[in-house]
């Protein structure tokens, strides 16, 4: 099989050289500003320059100005009076130490609910000990001998 | 502009926009991408000030860049738009008109031809030829092994060949 390059009148050096004096499309003008532009902002945005941050600073200063100017004597007299109010309110702050109320004793009907309660969960604990009248109801197994001595006491 | 290292985006600009234009327009075959992706590589040099800084080769850098912006692109549109590429790899040609019918004849039929070349064929074929670039260059720039740099160059100057020889013959034969 022939090579393409070794085809007679297509010599590959010279078919290769005629594609490259092929001149190519110039870029628009206009491309040049416009894409320069966008870069700066770009860069821009990325890093504020100090100018522009002292032009932030600056312009807050004189909206600041702006809006206190005219009446300065009363934005003063304004907040010589808030100075005042702080001032009172801090001297007549109460700084006793506060003592805990002392509780009034609980009143006898809470007492017998307490003593109530107390009862029940003793109950159901298993430790509280029955009055005597309720003492000879529980049946408990014991030995004969013993079972006597209770009858005779 | 000012730009560490002595380099300024004007600079810049002006010492490489042309070839990554015409790289890109012969990458994309849109007018409308080659401008995006050319203020894309600009816009991106100018928010990192030192993305040059150690470079020595700034064109083979710049063309590096430009090549994974345009692969970026294509890979961000998908098929979606495979006809308009196809029409517009059709109809857009890289190549400045001539005045002569003859080689305004061929400069179409080239430009046919380069766009019928696969994107990573045309790639190399674009940067040997009109770059100007080495195969161990193309390979750096490309993010490919040199081999792979000329082989591709050979399939793509052969199917160029073999679609421009009837055209080719007739004007050798006429000069």
């Amino acid at each position: 099989m022939m090579n393409e390059e070794t085809k007679p009148g297509m010599n590959a050096d010279e078919f290769e050289k005629r594609l490259q004096r092929q001149p190519l499309r110039q870029a628009p003008c206009e491309w040049r500003s416009e894409i320069l532009a966008a870069a700066r902002d770009a860069q821009a945005s990325c890093h504020p320059s100090p100018a522009t941050r002292h032009g932030w600073l600056a312009t807050f200063n004189r909206q600041l100005s702006i809006l206190l100017w005219p009446h300065p004597k009363a934005w003063a007299g304004l907040a010589a009076v808030w100075v005042f109010v702080f001032a009172v309110n801090f001297s007549l702050r109460d700084t006793t130490p506060r003592l805990a109320e002392k509780s009034a004793p609980p009143s006898p009907e809470v007492m017998v609910e307490l003593k109530k309660q107390q009862r029940m969960f003793a109950e159901l604990v298993g430790s509280y000990e029955t009055p005597d009248a309720d003492r000879r109801k529980v049946f408990s197994p014991r030995p004969r001998s013993e079972r006597v001595e209770i009858v005779t006491v | 502009m000012k730009m560490p290292g002595g380099r300024k985006i004007e600079r810049l600009y002006d010492e490489h926009a042309q070839p990554l234009f015409a790289f890109l327009l012969n990458f994309t075959r849109d007018e409308a991408d080659t401008r995006d992706l050319l203020q894309e590589i600009f816009v991106k040099l100018a928010r990192t000030p030192g993305l040059l800084d150690g470079i020595r080769e700034e064109r083979a850098f710049l063309i590096r860049l430009a090549h994974n912006a345009a692969i970026d692109l294509m890979r961000r549109r998908g098929t979606r738009d495979k006809t308009k590429e196809n029409f517009a790899a059709e109809i857009l040609s890289p190549f400045a008109p001539a005045s002569d019918p003859d080689e305004q004849t061929f400069r179409e039929e080239l430009a046919v031809a380069l766009g019928e070349l696969p994107e990573e064929q045309r790639a190399v074929v674009h940067l040997k030829l009109w770059v100007g670039q080495t195969f161990e260059e193309i390979a750096a720039a490309l993010e490919i092994p040199p081999n792979t740099a000329a082989s591709r160059y050979r399939y793509g100057l052969d199917k160029l060949r073999g679609r421009l020889r009837p055209l080719y013959e007739e004007m050798k034969k006429a000069e």
